[in-house]
């Protein structure tokens, strides 16, 4: 029964800035998604109203279907591990993975072997962890809690490559064993973007881009050739950035080449290939960029 | 373990194409499930079934509802046809253009492939 | 909390909040009850006894409880709503956690003062309360029990003041203000309730002291009445409480 989600006409003020404008989104129940966005777009405000760690100044917040402010049924089955995690810092990391048992599906054996696989100190105090350690905490605890919606925001700070690879690994073995919706926010895109079904793109309080993730990948082109025959292929096309090296030219384009195009660049000896999911990202949320 | 050319289940599909071409896939065996896919390759499961629901569209696999996916039994013929069929356009083509940029005639290369003919394996 | 299920978890949070605090703080409880019944035995090497030593340890609780709900409050909340609790709930487990800590300080309240009372009249020396304006002995055990039953009420009425201020300061930056009118008050209704001075300067007595006219069970029904809306106010303080953002 994992949750879907909805926002109706959400926004959500802090004083006079709004962090989020008018906000409509529907989230499937059971899929991965990704959530981008620069910093200070809003992403934390889309979660912390997911969680009901806050309440939207204006409009609905739909969990499962039902408003998620002050219901039980519903945030005891949500998790949002924020950044840095929501712990007592005087506790030790054993008392603080107990605490878990507030949820109904907490699954405090899983939360051992967890901290176990990832080496956490069960005696420590959680203030006298390394910032990757108390990273791989509130971590260990979004897994744990079992949830229906389970929401990890920049969780990887202070991680080092290897438990942020072992830490998605778990993650995925956990979605596959237990369909339930997840969402990840990160600015390691090219880390988490295998993993991903949909994507959504904030920016400056407002939902930018939700696609499907191959929807993105048709979003545009690398071109590398000879930079004459490259120039020509580009022209009228949206280009994201351009690099030369003598004779060779290598633009990126925003737009997706039509079958015609493709087939007489490739013929003109100029190799195709795919922008990453985070030089998208990067365009698409570039102050200076004009149409599309 | 992917590289940068196509859609991950895109590559996903042509590998298990490669496989049944190369026969470690056999006829009417069954291949691993999304989420065997998933887990060993590290993507989203509905990625894997994407690759899955594109390879039972063209017929090279076929679905056993409860059972799991299996290799339609003329899918090496069929996949050897299609194989055929886009030769010349994605091998060979390909390959003059790459001999006319380096100055290698189209004599330079018949001679070869006559050569490799004739040569015992 | 074995078996905490859903529908009554409020109620095995605020129990455990409880029985976690006062685990936590029972080091420094016990400390200041071995030094308030050793001190009066060694001053006594030197000096007659002539007041309650428990007095001045019981009042520093009172403090010190208000202290502990504030702090708690404010500390413990977002890892509360983190962990998938309601404000609602977590409005119900601070109730349950303020009459178990109360009644737990109070118990011990009660209990050190018919001790001291028993060990000063066996020295003959005065269990007398102390204050600014006036000082009161408790000349019998009957005495020392009136007056030392009234602790469990006053630490919740500190309790309960300490977690306005808690709720107040967390949900936003200058709610710690809600302390203009929330001291006032819990120190009145202290004055009224156990009928001593409580402490500060002579001039502080016309706060403290506002309520002084009020008889015994008047002051009871008073702070009563008090602690419940005290705690009605927290409760809708919570309920509109959101989570602050993270320090970047």
């Amino acid at each position: 029964m994992s949750f879907s989600v909805s926002l109706r006409d959400v926004t959500l003020k802090y004083g006079d800035t709004e962090a989020l404008s008018d906000v409509g989104l529907t989230l499937e129940a059971g899929k991965i998604y990704g959530l981008l966005g620069r910093n200070g777009a809003g992403k934390t405000s889309l979660l912390s109203l997911l969680a009901a760690f806050r309440k939207p100044s204006n409009g609905e917040v739909l969990v499962d279907g039902r408003p998620v402010w002050e219901n039980i049924d519903v945030v005891s089955r949500v998790a949002l591990v924020r950044e840095g995690g929501d712990f007592d810092d005087s506790e030790t990391v054993l008392a603080t993975l107990e605490t878990g048992s507030l949820r109904p599906d907490w699954d405090g054996d899983y939360a051992l072997k967890l901290a176990e696989r990832f080496e956490l100190p069960l005696r420590k105090k959680v203030r006298d962890l390394s910032r990757g350690k108390r990273s791989v905490l509130g971590a260990v605890c979004g897994l744990a809690a079992r949830a229906e919606l389970a929401m990890f925001d920049e969780v990887h700070l202070g991680m080092d490559a290897p438990t942020r690879d072992a830490f998605y690994k778990e993650l995925l073995a956990e979605y596959i064993d237990r369909p339930h919706t997840v969402i990840l926010s990160t600015h390691l895109i090219n880390e988490v973007a295998n993993y991903l079904e949909e994507v959504v793109i904030v920016d400056k309080g407002r939902i930018l881009r939700h696609e499907d993730v191959e929807a993105f990948q048709n979003m545009g082109a690398t071109l590398t050739g000879p930079a004459d025959v490259v120039d020509t292929a580009a022209a009228g096309l949206n280009v994201l950035a351009e690099q030369r090296l003598g004779g060779t030219k290598s633009v990126t384009v925003a737009s997706a080449l039509d079958p015609q195009t493709r087939e007489r660049v490739v013929e003109a000896g100029v190799e195709i290939g795919p922008v990453g999911l985070q030089d998208l990202f990067i365009h698409l949320t570039n102050p200076d960029r004009t149409g599309a | 373990m992917f590289d940068d050319g196509a859609p991950i289940y895109r590559q996903i599909a042509d590998q298990i194409k490669a496989e049944i071409l190369n026969g470690s896939l056999e006829p009417g065996g069954k291949i691993m499930s999304t989420n065997q896919y998933a887990a060993f390759y590290q993507i989203n499961p509905a990625t894997a079934q994407k690759a899955f629901r594109e390879l039972v569209d063209e017929g090279v696999l076929y679905k056993q509802r409860g059972v799991g996916m299996f290799v339609a039994d003329d899918a090496r013929e069929k996949l050897a046809g299609d194989f055929r069929a886009r030769f010349f356009d994605d091998v060979l083509k390909p390959l003059v253009r790459e001999a006319r940029q380096a100055g290698i005639g189209l004599s330079d290369i018949i001679d070869y492939l006559q050569a490799q003919e004739g040569a015992p394996k | 909390m074995a078996d905490t299920t859903l529908a009554n978890r409020r109620h095995t949070l605020g129990f455990a909040l409880g029985g976690g605090a006062l685990k936590y703080f029972s080091g420094w409880i016990a400390a200041v009850v071995v030094l308030a019944s050793a001190l009066p035995p060694i001053i006594a090497q030197y000096r007659s006894i002539d007041i309650s030593a428990w007095y001045i340890a019981a009042n520093s609780g009172k403090i010190f409880t208000a202290i502990v709900s504030g702090i708690f409050l404010y500390t413990l909340l977002a890892g509360m709503i983190a962990q998938g609790v309601t404000r609602r709930e977590l409005a119900v487990s601070l109730g349950w956690f303020g009459l178990l800590w109360s009644a737990a300080l109070g118990a011990l309240a009660i209990a050190m003062f018919l001790g001291e009372h028993a060990l000063y009249s066996a020295f003959d020396w005065s269990q007398t309360l102390q204050g600014d304006g006036g000082e009161t002995r408790l000349d019998s055990v009957g005495a020392a029990l009136e007056f030392s039953a009234r602790y469990p009420l006053v630490y919740l009425l500190y309790f309960t003041g300490g977690a306005i201020i808690g709720a107040a300061a967390y949900r936003s930056d200058w709610g710690w203000l809600v302390l203009v009118p929330v001291v006032p008050v819990v120190l009145a209704l202290d004055g009224a309730l156990m009928r001593t001075e409580v402490w500060g300067p002579g001039w502080a007595s016309a706060v403290t002291g506002a309520a002084n006219g009020l008889g015994t069970w008047q002051a009871v029904a008073v702070v009563l009445v008090a602690v419940a809306a005290g705690a009605w106010i927290v409760r809708g303080i919570l309920l509109g409480t959101q989570i602050r953002a993270k320090q970047a």
